[in-house]
């Protein structure tokens, strides 16, 4: 091989070696492309796929005309074939949006102007819908979105709180309820209003309720009793261990507070009576929501002590009781009325008449009681609630309440023990419309905002459920 | 540790037992069944006790020893036994 062929070699094998080179690049270029494709295709998952079934098809068209056709002669067009132009795609001359007034098959009506002269191209224009949920929530969430609920909260579980306002679903009654909806038009409440809440406890931390939890003041010193000590009440009381530390160890206490003021309009789980309060808990009821009287009374004697340092209660409540009258936990609950202090008490779950078989704190005859019975969602007298045309005041929601429960989870439990803080919700909110008003207009202001209820009529003193809406001053 | 409805069983014979001062043995299961109790302290609280208004669910437990028969009424944490001789009992 001569020295010009050797260079004519190296030539042609460079050219070779480039060509391949190229087409291996091309190659992968179009194998790249390729792939790009298929991952394009397959990153749009099924579930966000949308269906476009043949009933999900609307009878449009898009329509392209040729420039030199006017709007008026496309209208025209539009007409003799029955149709509408619902809409002209400014950005694109000749773009029309053309409705089908037949709800012909958009398919055949699209090839039928495509065949009109002056039409560049005509296209079905599919609406597209997402396929329907088929969660059993559903109806419920639709209904909730019916906008005459104007000034309902955000709280993805308020639909299910009937108590607060009933949408006639679930077996209920529309209506039967406290009417909350329409009392926020005039208050959600006020953190300058505390309610003490003894009981078992409250979950401090709930997701719902901690935004609602009362904090001790910097400026007020921790809790001093003379005989019990000091104790550093940063969250509340525990009267029955003797320490600072409120935590619920049973759920009752925080269901109770969640009635009252859980955070509404969060966005977060439930919405209580108020969405803006201060719950002061004050813990006596023990693991298995049982305490001792001396504790009920210890818890009082710590709430009126608190309120003499400042502390604005207005309000106790009391889902618990016994049938054992205790003169000491009546005297206490007295100072309470007489330190400013309505106390709001369930009237029982045994089905009696308090009347013939009285039951305590409910049944002591002081101002600053008030004793409450439980309806269900048809505005009924619950089966378990006790009541008296003389010893029960009023009744409310008590039956299938959603709640707080600790653990920042919800439950539905029943019991006058929720119908009680219901009312105390209420009267919460009176006190935040009316911050100087007395106890005795307090009690008196609840027990006149009702909404008479047949049911009730012989069963409790007022003959009606609490209605919230009357009780900020609304009318029906 | 939280009740089952056998170990509530197992803890009333106990209690019967020891109280009546009898064999395990000559006690009698009647029932044992849920039942809903109108409050914390499943209907049977005893002297000076509050108790929660909530309605409670849990297990009714009737025994018969020596021709009489006594009730127990638990829930996950507690054990009562009620109205023995006109008494309300906590037993755990």
């Amino acid at each position: 091989m001569n020295r010009n062929n050797i260079w004519i070699h190296l030539t042609l094998a460079c050219l070779l070696i480039v060509t391949a080179a190229i087409a291996g690049q091309i190659e992968r270029w179009r194998s790249a492309l390729k792939q790009t494709g298929v991952v394009s295709r397959t990153s749009v998952s099924a579930s966000h796929v949308p269906d476009i079934s043949d009933k999900h098809r609307s009878p449009e068209l898009i329509v392209k005309f040729a420039p030199n056709i006017g709007i008026e002669q496309i209208r025209s067009v539009a007409a003799a074939h029955n149709d509408a132009v619902v809409d002209e795609i400014e950005s694109v001359r000749g773009l029309m949006v053309i409705d089908d007034l037949d709800d012909n098959d958009a398919e055949a009506d699209a090839k039928e102007y495509s065949s009109i002269p002056g039409v560049v191209y005509a296209q079905p224009n599919y609406r597209i819908y997402l396929n329907e949920p088929s969660s059993p929530f559903q109806l419920k969430d639709l209904k909730y979105r019916d906008p005459a609920i104007a000034g309902a909260p955000n709280d993805p579980y308020f639909k299910e709180q009937w108590a607060l306002h009933n949408l006639g679903i679930d077996g209920g009654t529309s209506r039967a309820d406290i009417d909350a909806v329409r009392a926020w038009s005039r208050s959600h409440g006020s953190s300058d209003v505390v309610v003490g809440v003894i009981d078992s406890g409250v979950d401090l931390t709930h997701e719902d309720l901690r935004s609602n939890n009362w904090v001790r003041p910097d400026n007020l010193a921790p809790y001093h009793d003379d005989e019990l000590g000091t104790f550093d009440d940063l969250y509340g009381f525990n009267s029955a261990d003797k320490y600072a530390d409120p935590t619920d160890d049973n759920g009752h206490g925080t269901h109770c507070a969640g009635i009252i003021g859980a955070e509404g309009d969060n966005g977060v789980g439930v919405a209580g009576v108020n969405w803006h309060v201060k719950i002061l808990p004050v813990k006596y009821l023990n693991a298995s929501g049982t305490g001792d009287t001396s504790a009920a009374i210890e818890a009082i004697n710590y709430l009126i002590a608190r309120k003499k340092d400042g502390v604005n209660i207005r309000i106790i409540n009391a889902s618990w009781g016994s049938n054992e009258p205790s003169p000491a936990l009546k005297d206490a609950i007295q100072a309470a009325g007489d330190a400013g202090i309505l106390f709001v008490a369930a009237a029982g779950n045994d089905g009696v008449s308090n009347d013939d078989i009285p039951h305590y704190p409910s049944n002591f005859d002081l101002p600053n009681i008030v004793s409450v019975a439980a309806v269900d969602r048809n505005d009924r007298l619950t089966t378990f609630s006790n009541f008296g045309a003389r010893s029960v005041h009023i009744a409310a929601p008590g039956k299938d309440i959603l709640s707080t429960w600790p653990g920042s989870t919800y439950r539905t439990i029943s019991g006058t023990s929720m119908a009680a803080p219901f009312v105390s919700g209420v009267a919460a909110l009176i006190a935040a419309q009316e911050p100087n008003i007395s106890v005795r207009n307090l009690r008196a202001k609840l027990l006149n905002s009702v909404d008479k209820v047949s049911d009730l009529k012989g069963k409790v003193s007022t003959g009606g459920r609490i209605c919230a809406a009357k009780a900020v001053g609304l009318r029906d | 540790m939280a009740f089952t409805i056998e170990t509530a069983v197992g803890s009333a014979c106990a209690d019967l037992s020891h109280r009546l001062g009898i064999d395990r043995g000559e006690i009698e299961t009647v029932s044992a069944a849920e039942h809903e109790f109108a409050n914390g302290a499943l209907g049977a609280p005893t002297r000076g006790e509050m108790a929660a208004m909530m309605l409670t669910s849990g297990w009714k437990i009737r025994l018969r020893a020596a021709g009489e028969i006594y009730e127990y009424r638990a829930d996950l944490d507690q054990l009562r036994l009620h109205n023995f001789r006109g008494e309300n009992y906590v037993i755990k």
